[in-house]
């Protein structure tokens, strides 16, 4: 079984088509949400966010804003969301990474609004640890190809460096901070 | 904020009236929450920062590890920032968003972006949501429909013409003749031409077009139809650089800056 989208590029349907380089195509999908949905996606294969190359995926994005200002400018909406779902438990349907361009109108009854999730305190504070944790080991991102980060199976490892010593402190304190 | 009285609404528009641009950003600026978070004189848990951009988790969020990603300098609406800039929030959220998979242990996440009140933007400053997701969460659940032929081929029709514009300012030859196309050398080229004079064509037959094209029903007439006149205007300018705030007194002009000004 063809992934959706390669199929897609591969039938070279005028209707579906509206744009096509070499790394990106947008395109009017016959399912969606709302009539006028646009997708974007790259044309080699990636399944999701993480797998899609940096500046494929830049691309991508800057394509999606030029089509969300299109979508904007032609189809007299009042504004315009851009969707990835990227993974199972996010929605996402076809295995091939994109982004949808949704129109967007008052009352139209698109479910793109969230309750605020009620949790405690502890739990706002172990997940905003552990996230400053990993993601201090971003560094320069978009300058670096391969920046140091990843290696990670559990919340608690620990670097020799300085820095390491610090994140156990913040481990430390949200295990205090556990009931 | 706190109430102020009519008089003092009254001083204050007409302050906002003979601001100049960049009073009026500075002036934006300080109202904003968001950047007062950026300028850290609002608490806020701030996971990851940079010299562009900075990612703090959501406290209104949709669920655990919700994060906001936000460009340090103020932008409104996404068409606003220039696009190094955007490139690069993108491509944190990417980074981010591998981090929140492992460390949260979730099977799935979303980027979001809301350009507009209609499209659910609360916040005056231009944001990124990067959502945890599990399955079974019922969170951004749209069920997909099967959208008729006649009907997308309609949205390419109206879509189109403006979109090879958008693109085909970055990545082709931009000489656009604004003569009749003459078979020229170049396809590329010609193809430029018929497509600008096809959209001349479609601009005018687009009123027409609206409204079997689908579901005005819903919005205000007056929405669904002006877009048109100030496409036409716009498309000549530069459409590479995001649009100035520029001061437009046509209320009526539903343009990228009104979606803007809706938030003053």
């Amino acid at each position: 079984m063809k992934c959706e989208y390669c199929d897609l590029v591969e039938r070279q349907n005028e209707l579906e088509i509206l744009y096509e380089d070499k790394d990106v195509v947008i395109a009017i999908k016959d399912f969606c949400v709302i009539p006028g949905q646009i997708t974007v996606f790259p044309k080699q294969h990636f399944t999701i966010l993480e797998t899609v190359p940096d500046d494929v995926l830049q691309k991508c994005f800057l394509m999606a804003n030029k089509v969300s200002v299109a979508i904007f400018e032609s189809m007299g909406v009042q504004g315009t969301n851009l969707l990835v779902s990227n993974g199972l438990g996010a929605g996402q349907k076809v295995p091939h990474f994109s982004i949808e361009v949704i129109p967007r109108r008052e009352g139209d009854g698109l479910n793109l609004q969230w309750p605020t999730k009620e949790m405690s305190e502890d739990d706002r504070e172990t997940a905003f640890l552990m996230l400053k944790e990993d993601a201090s080991k971003l560094v320069d991102i978009g300058k670096k190809k391969e920046a140091p980060k990843e290696e990670k199976k559990e919340e608690k490892i620990s670097d020799k460096t300085e820095k390491g010593e610090k994140k156990e402190n913040y481990l430390l304190k949200s295990l205090r901070r556990l009931p | 904020m706190p109430e102020i009285t009519d008089e003092q609404r009254k001083q204050l528009e007409e302050k906002i009236k003979n601001m100049s641009p960049e009073e009026l950003k500075q002036f934006q600026k300080q109202q904003c929450v968001f950047c007062q978070i950026v300028a850290g004189k609002i608490p806020s848990k701030k996971v990851y920062e940079d010299d562009k951009c900075i990612a703090v988790l959501d406290i209104n969020p949709a669920a655990k590890g919700h994060l906001l990603i936000m460009p340090k300098e103020h932008y409104t609406i996404m068409p606003q920032i220039p696009e190094k800039e955007m490139a690069h929030l993108f491509l944190v959220s990417k980074h981010l968003s591998q981090i929140i998979l492992k460390t949260l242990k979730v099977s799935g996440t979303n980027i979001f972006v809301a350009n507009g009140p209609a499209a659910g933007q609360r916040a005056q400053h231009f944001m990124l949501h990067l959502i945890p997701r599990k399955e079974g969460d019922k969170l951004m659940d749209n069920p997909d429909k099967l959208i008729d032929a006649n009907l997308r081929a309609k949205v390419k029709e109206l879509i189109e013409p403006r979109l090879n514009a958008l693109l085909g300012v970055k990545k082709e030859v931009q000489q656009t003749l604004p003569s009749a196309p003459e078979p020229s050398t170049e396809p590329i080229k010609e193809d430029k031409q018929v497509e600008e004079a096809e959209w001349k064509e479609v601009e005018e037959e687009k009123e027409a077009s609206q409204k079997p094209a689908k579901k005005s029903s819903k919005s205000k007439s007056k929405t669904a139809k002006e877009p048109k006149a100030s496409a036409g205007k716009k498309s000549k300018k530069s459409v590479d650089k995001a649009p100035e705030p520029a001061t437009e007194d046509d209320n009526d002009n539903a343009s990228l800056d009104d979606i803007a000004n809706l938030f003053r």
